[in-house]
């Protein structure tokens, strides 16, 4: 009976057990490396599947918590803790997406205004449609200070940029977001007079194997100033 | 400023998060703001998901967030991301008021009200990506392994209660939960390095 005890791996990081069963796989962990190795990945895969759950929460909540949180002592460390930083990696190109979903409504309030779209659902659906595509490719990187994350589609021949914490450009400039292929760029479109990141749909993607962001005057220009302020490989 | 990305990279978060979690455990107010701010958004959309009332939802999401700052102390980087840390804490309060309900017959009525709303278009644009990626390992899973983890992960049953529910052995069910989690981690490229 207890030999198959590691067959709880499973249930045990889905929170599928009763309480004592999970309290005797508590203790099976203390001294089975294995599990303890095993439970630790099953538990960031289920957590993955709580990433698929993200919704904005209530404003009140936040209050609620943080009010709580300022009358509530904390608990005494059980243990000083251990050096060993871990290294948890996620390649996939969905947890890149979060990059886009961090950057949250001021995104969207940027793909609303700055694309001068009156009808912002049709918008966000053009963003979704992309986002959603089989084939779509997901590249980020730091730049200038900044973040940029593109997502590219084939199969729709469109792409969405979405740039953030670039420098303030200064008043009557602005930044502008090339596509280039083999050496010649390509308007992925102007940000706003000013602004320091912002989301920007293009098409014609393909054959696209940078994306970069240059410094003009509001409104953009017909070919980039360069240097680049900066650029990622697609 | 010459091309510095041509890989699809890890995100900062993880060990950001698990920096801030780390000043959370000395009392760090305004780090606990920032977990906040990045995590709340998933330890909230898990409560409506597993106990599907929204006020009970808020309740359990608000008990979790309180939990993760009183016990901050307890979180070993060594052992995992300080999200899945966060998120276990937040899964385990909703299981356990999803099985405090259970005797209640009104849980089946729950679970019949289906997606939650979302407040913002584009959010939910970005959260599909997330969402079709470990739609798409779910579907590489068998149907048993995929309702097993389904049932106990979003809904809160037990491998005894789903065993019941699909009409399959316990050892059979146990093993389905594990060798799917274990299919679904290279799917979805998680890893320990
Ligand atoms: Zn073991």
């Amino acid at each position: 009976m207890s030999d198959d005890i590691h067959t709880l791996a499973g249930p045990y990081a889905l929170d599928a057990v009763d309480d004592l069963e999970r309290a005797r796989f508590d203790r099976h962990l203390a001294t089975c490396d294995s599990c303890a190795q095993e439970v630790a990945e099953l538990r960031e895969t289920a957590t993955r599947l709580a990433d698929a759950t993200e919704v904005t929460p209530p404003a009140r909540l936040k209050e609620a918590v943080l009010a709580e949180v300022a009358r509530t002592p904390q608990a005494r460390r059980a243990r000083a803790a251990r050096g060993g930083e871990a290294r948890w990696r996620r390649w996939t190109a969905a947890a890149v997406a979060a990059g886009i979903v961090a950057i949250g409504a001021a995104a969207a309030t940027y793909v609303v205004e700055d694309q001068r779209v009156r009808d912002a659902q049709a918008q966000a659906a053009q963003v979704t449609s992309i986002l959603d595509a089989p084939d779509a490719v997901v590249r980020t990187g730091d730049l200038a200070g900044g973040r940029v994350t593109v997502v590219l589609s084939a199969s729709l021949n469109k792409g969405v940029a979405v740039v953030q914490g670039l420098p303030d450009p200064g008043t009557g400039k602005a930044y502008q977001l090339w596509l280039i292929k083999d050496r010649q760029p390509q308007n992925a479109g102007v940000l706003g007079a000013g602004a320091s990141g912002g989301a920007r749909v293009f098409s014609d993607v393909q054959g696209a194997d940078q994306f970069g962001v240059s410094h003009e005057k509001a409104g953009g220009a017909g070919t980039p100033t360069t240097p680049l302020v900066g650029s990622v490989n697609l | 400023m010459a091309a510095r990305d041509d890989q699809p990279r890890p995100l900062a978060p993880a060990p950001a998060t698990g920096d801030l979690l780390t000043q959370v455990a000395r009392g760090d107010e305004a780090a606990f703001v920032k977990l906040y701010d990045e995590l709340a958004p998933r330890v909230y959309g898990l409560c409506r998901r597993i106990v599907r009332d929204p006020a009970q939802a808020e309740e359990v999401a608000q008990e979790a967030l309180v939990e993760v700052w009183r016990t901050a102390g307890r979180y070993d980087p060594a052992k995992g991301s300080a999200s899945a840390w966060v998120l276990t804490i937040a899964h385990r309060r909703a299981v356990d008021r999803v099985r405090a309900e259970q005797a209640s017959t009104d849980r089946e009525r729950r679970v019949a009200t289906e997606e939650v709303p979302y407040d913002d278009v584009v959010e939910q644009a970005t959260a599909r990506l997330e969402r079709q990626q470990v739609r798409r390992c779910l579907q590489g899973l068998t149907d048993l392994q995929r309702e097993a983890i389904t049932l106990a992960y979003y809904r809160g049953y037990s491998y005894r209660e789903v065993a019941d529910l699909l009409g399959a052995g316990l050892p059979t069910v146990k093993t389905r939960m594990r060798d799917g989690l274990i299919r679904l981690r290279d799917c979805l490229g998680v890893s320990f390095a």
